[in-house]
């Protein structure tokens, strides 16, 4: 629903558009039959309706574009007088008869716009007259309007280069003396009306003046489009007589506006090479100016032109633009106590991008504005306002986007120290762009300095800052950051041993700070990177490594053995059981049976001490039987200590059907394809037929508890297992004893008590047939086949 | 009168900020243009005498502020135009794109009787950037566009070196006379041949 006050106003409008076309239409009438006299009587009266004070600045401008377009008509009317023999002069005079000011005021600049382009007079004197004269209307609505009609009607009729009205009496330099006036004159109109009318109203009154603002800053945007108005008269002239309307008139409205207007109207050039009178206005505005927002438009202005072409670079440069703006920028908020921290990072921020666009080469002013920032912000401890906070994220984000590269941010000494201005949260906040930044270009941090610098620069995510941890964290947020700290160390890489093991160390020294709960994320990825230089090193001959190389396997192994110490801390027996048995893969591989066995032993002590859980025994019992079964470093005596331990820990497993399993595994163990030395039938035989017993015992078990018989699984795997070595020329493993388990199994399944187990019926008819077939195959596998019964 | 008001050809550009309006109307008016950019703030006309059919005509052409802050007082010029001109960058999808908001938004402002045969006339400006390499919005794309829109023209310009310009404003001129002019038919209750009109309300001042 519309309210009254709009309603009363669509009334009042309604009222005045009535009786301006009712006007109008004997206008036309009088125009038609060229009725001069007429013509101006209604046209004045039609033009009455524009003395009304009731209408706001919206609809006031309706009714104003309908007169103004009546205007035209009577204007072409003028022309075609003068054509007919009329004075111009005569017409200029007989006009100021109409008997209300303001009418007569809109008659006399419709007939002067005529009079100029007739050149019966110098458009100058013309002019000067019509901007005096308006000063008779002193109602700011009212005033402007007119005024803002004035400056249209003789828009295209200024003196200036090359215009048809240039000439010995006209000049540039008139043209833009009527426009300065006429601003001058609107903007006192503008700035005065907030005084007028009853206090209470101010809200509304600052309301209409803001939609107002465009009549006085039109002028400016006139000044700019006069081609006459070169660079000399812009510095000399317009900008310090506009500055000097805009300082004086002490109104924030109008001040603000007034500065935006200028940067936007005027080209680039022209502020560059007026930057400081331009920049020496700021200062001077009320306190009340939101300064910030204005000079950050100027900066992203000239960084757009700067980013625009290349030829314009030198300018920049020749006008010292960054140390004027950076000075004007210190004066602003020296000048301005009151400024939230929030305006002041925002104008660094602006002044940032700028000198990023501008001079991408000069690290140092990236860093002064920086050092700038950090002086604003010292001594008053961590930062609280968020948007502050928003302000320097922005700001320390603008030199990663711009370089694509952490390593330039990591040049700039202030960076860290703006840094610790953040709270906590935002630190890390922060800390992950800077990850993700790497992530992002792939940047290779190659060196043990660039990688402490780095890890200064994220440390909120490395360790709990101000010794607290922070408890509200969410688990996820935490898994998160944490798993981006674990892709960086990942990303971290030298050509150089020497160099990369030094990295290594030097993660180490941070992520040791990262306590308990970070280290199962950070340590992984730092045990898997040493790993990656060990194997490069194996590829070295050792000569040339020399003797007092840091990076050797050996010193690597030791690294290492301590890095997965620390994990006891947390504690994390399985992560750490899981990386004890790389190392000694990895030490396998070198040659290293000492580091191997002290590995191995490590994970022993852990699974006997710290893995109680029967499921991750099982888990872990099957990691240690396959990595042991891979090592060939071992001499005897090692890999029977070994492996003795690994079938016990197997046969003490909780349950049945899992002591099993592992013990059949470790059959494995005692055979090793490849290699020689390790091919005991015997033992083999001794852990499958253990298995059996074993297996047996839980299908009696099953028959116990439930009274029918368990699944014959266990069976068919050991099956399976008595083929393989069958095959692999185990002469332990002999046809009798295959036949013995086939037929187990077949009674067993037979047996009505047994529980029907598809999967096992399944898994036992494919063993059959893989026999089938491999008795089919012929040759000397079929041969050794042949003799088993299915 | 409605001669004298067939004379006079009203004509809005609007568009994007920076898209060119400016110079387009500049080249079009003064033949001349500038590299700098001088932001446009509220409405502003240049007029130019055109001659069509051996009738002289007066194109009053509107050059509007792209950016919406310095069109601080509304848009009631819109009223009584004969034609719009929609112009945009071929460099800048945002300003293409942005096409379709200035025609419905100047539709409804505008309010013409027939929105759907108001004349339009669509430039696609500043083709000569980096010899076409850096444009985005193909002619084709723009075309089809147009045809969506009820076969508004299209012509592809560039301010800075005249081309197409001239073309361009004479369709626009075309079409502006061929709009019907929307003439308000005001008939006053009485037709007080002694002419008093009304008694001049109270309100305002005395300036
Ligand atoms: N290369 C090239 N530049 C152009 C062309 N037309 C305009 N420009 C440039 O583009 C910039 C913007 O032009 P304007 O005419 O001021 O744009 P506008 O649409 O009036 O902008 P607003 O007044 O903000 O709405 C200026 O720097 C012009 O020099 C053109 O055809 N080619
Ligand atoms: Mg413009």
């Amino acid at each position: 629903m519309m309210s009254e006050v709009a309603q009363d106003e669509e009334k009042w409008l309604g009222a005045g558009i009535a009786g301006l076309q009712q006007n109008a239409f004997y206008m036309h009438r009088a125009l038609d039959s060229n009725n001069l006299r007429d013509a101006l009587k209604y046209s004045a009266q039609m033009l009455s309706e524009l003395r009304t004070s009731r209408l706001s600045p919206h609809k006031y401008y309706e009714l104003y574009m309908r007169a103004f377009d009546e205007l035209r008509k009577l204007e072409m009317f003028f022309k075609e007088e003068t054509r007919r023999g009329c004075s111009i002069v005569d017409l200029y005079e007989l006009v100021q008869h109409a008997g209300n000011i303001l009418p007569r005021l809109y008659l006399l600049c419709t007939v002067g716009s005529v009079y100029i382009k007739s050149k019966e007079a110098p458009a100058k004197d013309v002019l000067k007259d019509l901007v005096e004269m308006c000063r008779g209307i002193q109602h700011p609505v009212r005033g402007l309007f007119l005024r803002s009609y004035l400056s249209q009607v003789s828009r295209d009729k200024l003196p200036d280069i090359g215009s048809e009205y240039e000439g010995d009496a006209d000049t540039v330099v008139d043209a833009v003396e009527f426009v300065l006036q006429n601003f001058t004159e609107m903007n006192k109109l503008w700035v005065r009306m907030q005084h007028q009318g009853p206090a209470r109203e101010k809200e509304k009154r600052e309301k209409e003046r803001s939609e107002l603002r465009d009549l006085v800053g039109k002028n400016l945007h006139v000044l700019s489009q006069i081609e006459g108005v070169d660079l000399e008269m812009y510095k000399e002239t317009v900008l310090p007589r506009v500055l000097e309307q805009v300082v004086n008139c002490k109104d924030e409205l109008a001040q603000y506006y007034l500065m935006d207007c200028i940067i936007q109207v005027f080209p680039d050039e022209y502020h560059l090479q007026t930057l400081e009178t331009l920049l020496g206005a700021y200062p001077q505005l009320q306190p009340s100016v939101d300064v910030k927002t204005v000079l950050s438009q100027l900066m992203e202005r000239l960084s757009n032109y700067a980013a625009s072409s290349a030829e314009a670079l030198p300018e920049f440069l020749q006008v010292e633009a960054f140390a004027k703006l950076n000075n004007a920028i210190g004066k602003v908020i020296e000048a301005q106590v009151d400024m939230p921290v929030a305006g002041a990072v925002t104008l660094y921020s602006s002044l940032l991008t700028f000198t990023l666009h501008v001079h991408p080469d000069r690290l140092d002013y990236v860093d002064q504005v920086l050092g700038a920032c950090v002086k604003k912000l010292s001594g008053k401890g961590k930062l609280e306002d968020s948007r502050a906070t928003k302000q320097i994220v922005a700001l320390l984000s603008a030199p990663l986007e711009k370089y694509n590269d952490i390593m330039t941010a990591l040049k700039l000494s202030n960076y860290p120290r703006v840094m610790e201005y953040l709270d906590n949260g935002t630190n890390k906040v922060m800390a992950v762009v800077i990850i993700q930044s790497i992530m992002k270009n792939n940047t290779c941090v190659s060196t043990a300095d660039k990688v402490e610098a780095l890890f200064e620069l994220i440390k909120g995510l490395i360790k709990d800052l101000d010794g607290t941890f922070d408890d509200e964290l969410d688990e996820e947020d935490f898994k998160e950051e944490q798993n981006s700290v674990a892709r960086l160390i990942q990303m971290l890489y030298s050509d150089d041993p020497e160099e990369m093991f030094k990295i290594i160390c030097t993660v180490r020294k941070h992520i040791l700070t990262g306590g308990p709960k970070r280290l199962p994320f950070t340590a992984p990825p730092l045990v898997f990177s040493a790993l990656k230089l060990v194997r490069r090193l194996q590829g070295q001959d050792e000569n040339v490594v020399g003797e007092e190389a840091l990076a050797t396997p050996k010193k690597i192994f030791q690294f290492l053995n301590q890095i997965i110490e620390a994990l006891s801390t947390v504690p994390t027996p399985e992560l750490a059981l899981r990386l004890y048995l790389q190392c000694a893969e990895a030490a396998n591989d070198s040659d290293l049976e000492p580091v191997a066995y002290e590995f191995f032993t490590q994970a022993y002590i852990l699974y006997e001490e710290e893995i109680s859980d029967s499921k991750a025994q099982v888990t872990a019992i099957h990691l240690i039987i396959g990595t042991l079964q891979r090592m060939h470093v071992f001499g005897v005596e090692n890999r029977d200590t070994l492996t003795h331990k690994a079938t016990g820990y197997s046969a003490k497993l909780l349950k049945k059907p899992d002591q099993c399993r592992a013990v059949y595994a470790c059959s494995h163990l005692f055979w090793v394809d490849d290699q020689d030395s390790v091919k005991d039938g015997e033992r083999v035989l001794l852990c499958l037929k253990r298995a059996l017993r074993i297996a047996n015992a839980a299908q009696q078990m099953t028959n116990a508890t439930r009274g029918g018989s368990g699944s014959v699984t266990l069976f068919v795997e050991i099956l399976n297992k008595y083929l393989y070595f069958f095959e692999k020329g185990n002469p332990q493993v002999n046809i009798a004893a295959i036949q013995g388990l086939i037929e187990l199994i077949t009674t067993e399944m037979q047996s009505d008590t047994s529980t029907q187990d598809p999967a096992a019926d399944a898994f036992f008819a494919s063993t059959l047939r893989y026999i089938q077939f491999q008795k089919q195959k012929g040759g000397v596998i079929g041969e050794k086949y042949e003799p088993i019964k299915v | 009168m409605s001669s004298r008001r067939r004379m006079l050809l009203k004509v809005i550009i609007l568009g994007d900020s920076g898209v060119g309006k400016t110079s387009l109307m500049n080249q079009y008016v003064n033949r001349k243009f500038s590299n700098q950019y001088k932001a446009t703030i509220g409405a502003d006309f240049l007029t130019k005498e055109v001659q069509f059919e051996d009738r002289l005509f007066t194109l009053q052409i509107w050059d509007t502020a792209g950016q919406e802050r310095f069109q601080s007082l509304g848009v009631a010029f819109y009223r009584g135009a004969d034609c719009c001109v929609l112009a945009y960058d071929v460099n800048v999808m945002k300003s293409f794109d942005n096409l379709n908001n200035w025609r419905e938004e100047f539709l409804i402002q505008a309010a013409p009787s027939d929105p759907e045969n108001f004349p339009f006339v669509v430039l696609g400006n500043k083709i000569d950037v980096d010899g076409g390499n850096s444009r985005v919005v193909s002619e084709k794309k723009a075309k089809a566009w147009c045809a969506s829109k009820g076969n508004i023209p299209y012509f592809e310009t560039s301010a800075k070196e005249g081309f197409n310009v001239e073309a361009a404003f004479e369709c626009i001129a075309k079409n502006a006379l061929k709009n019907e002019p929307e003439e308000e038919i005001y008939l006053p209750d009485t037709i007080d041949v002694a002419g008093g009109g009304r008694q001049q309300r109270s309100s305002g001042c005395e300036c």
